[in-house]
């Protein structure tokens, strides 16, 4: 990985030339410094860094008013907070106004050193269960349909769940919890859990009841087996899932998440099963 | 299931409630239902992870969903329950629940909770997680609020 990218926002040139010791005696690269609203903007604009160290009180402007002029030009920049101030009111109006850490000054060097490897820790390790979470409940929906009914699927359709949408039947929901957040679902009709339950039992399921247990304890595997999965690539993920809750009912409308999840509508014999599943990017946990 | 785990969400929901603009929080009753409930409005589902395992079922009814979200949005007029009232639904179950594990922490129980699921309809039937469901019955303003608590051991 490429030297991670700081600007020293401060009034202070002995507090610029404190933290860029401290900053590049750790192999960060300061690319910038800047001490007024002006400079923020002009220095941002042209540096693009990873990540900005704030002060909170300066001339003619103040580290939040500066955090979201950096936030209007890169939403993705990490802010933390270097200041001599810290309490609750201003601890919470930073978090309001996305700053990723607080640090109280005088700065202590391990204190800056991990709160920096953390915010930019946590942004690669969602980035990367981003990239691979999908892959892996498909294959896992694909395999467990193979192991125990012996057929398989495929997927005609994949797309982001933005709207609302409605309910074929049956929804089976399941929480999952971990370093960050989300929820598997699968959604199909009556008729097509009533044929997979069958083939899973092999028999035909004696009622509602059984269907939805069965279709119950095959999303736990699905989701259980998904997650064990990413926890492999990189037990940071610490993926962990609740037991699953099953809904049904006529015309029930499935609400969309505020968060990025992905739909895959797979195909199979028993009819068409809908996959959804999604993890939120979660506040920072640095107090 | 044990009673004791009803207190974190009674304590949760009256620090929560206030805080979002209602006035008149009330406990109405407590009682053990069974695994399926049937239901007409919003249902969210918030997973739990941790010393205790299970789920938690908010269910409202849809005026009221519409009365809580407006509430929660200083008053804003909810005509229809859009992606802006669902939005703030979901929201307050997370908070509810977050507070909850809180209080849990509070007390020894490590417990983590997923994001919130939300569905809604004129008729459905939820299938709880475990076979024994306590069902606190609450309102905000007079408007009923349940929680339902599926734990396992």
């Amino acid at each position: 990985m490429s030297a991670i990218r700081i600007v020293i926002v401060d009034d202070s040139s002995f507090s610029i030339a404190f933290i860029r010791n401290i900053l590049e005696e750790h192999g960060f690269e300061v690319v910038g410094e800047a001490g007024t609203l002006e400079e923020v903007k002009e220095v941002i604009s042209a540096t693009r860094p990873d990540l900005v160290t704030m002060d909170m009180t300066l001339p003619g402007t103040d580290g939040l008013e500066c955090t979201r002029a950096i936030h209007s030009i890169d939403k993705n920049i990490k802010v933390i907070v270097i200041s001599s101030m810290m309490d609750d009111e201003i601890v919470k109006q930073a978090k309001e106004n996305k700053v990723s850490g607080y640090i109280q000054k005088p700065v202590d060097e391990d204190e800056l050193i991990t709160a920096i490897g953390r915010v930019m820790a946590s942004d690669e390790l969602y980035l990367s269960l981003k990239t691979e979470y999908f892959a892996a409940f498909k294959e896992s929906l694909m395999d467990g349909m193979n192991k125990m009914t012996k057929t398989l699927l495929t997927y005609k359709k994949e797309y982001h769940f933005e709207t609302e949408q409605e309910s074929e039947g049956l929804t089976i929901i399941i929480g999952i919890i971990g370093r960050f957040s989300g929820r598997m679902l699968i959604d199909l009709s009556t008729e097509t859990a009533r044929k997979l339950a069958a083939a899973i039992l092999r028999k035909e399921p004696k009622d509602t009841n059984e269907i939805i247990a069965i279709l119950g304890e095959f999303t736990n595997i699905i989701s259980g087996n998904a997650c064990s999965v990413l926890n492999k690539k990189n037990k940071a993920y610490g993926l962990r899932v609740a037991p699953p809750t099953t809904l049904y009912g006529e015309k029930v409308r499935i609400s969309a998440p505020r968060y990025a999840t992905t739909i895959a509508l797979a195909e199979t014999v028993y009819g068409e099963i809908l996959l959804n599943a999604g993890f939120q990017r979660g506040e920072d946990n640095w107090m | 299931m044990d009673v004791k785990y009803v207190n974190p969400f009674l304590e949760a929901f009256t620090s929560v409630m206030p805080q979002l603009g209602f006035q008149n929080v009330n406990k109405t009753n407590v009682s053990v239902e069974k695994q399926e409930i049937k239901k007409a409005g919003v249902v969210i589902i918030v997973g739990i992870v941790g010393a205790i395992k299970g789920n938690v079922v908010y269910c409202i009814d849809l005026e009221g969903a519409k009365n809580v979200a407006s509430t929660m949005m200083m008053g804003m007029p909810i005509n229809e329950f859009d992606e802006m009232a669902q939005s703030a639904l979901s929201e307050l179950a997370n908070m509810l629940t977050a507070n909850a594990a809180t209080i849990f922490f509070g007390q020894g129980i490590h417990i983590d909770i997923s994001t919130p699921a939300v569905l809604f309809g004129d008729d459905i039937t939820i299938k709880m997680s475990s076979s024994q469901v306590l069902c606190i019955r609450l309102t905000a303003d007079q408007i009923p609020i349940e929680i339902n608590i599926a734990f396992e051991h």
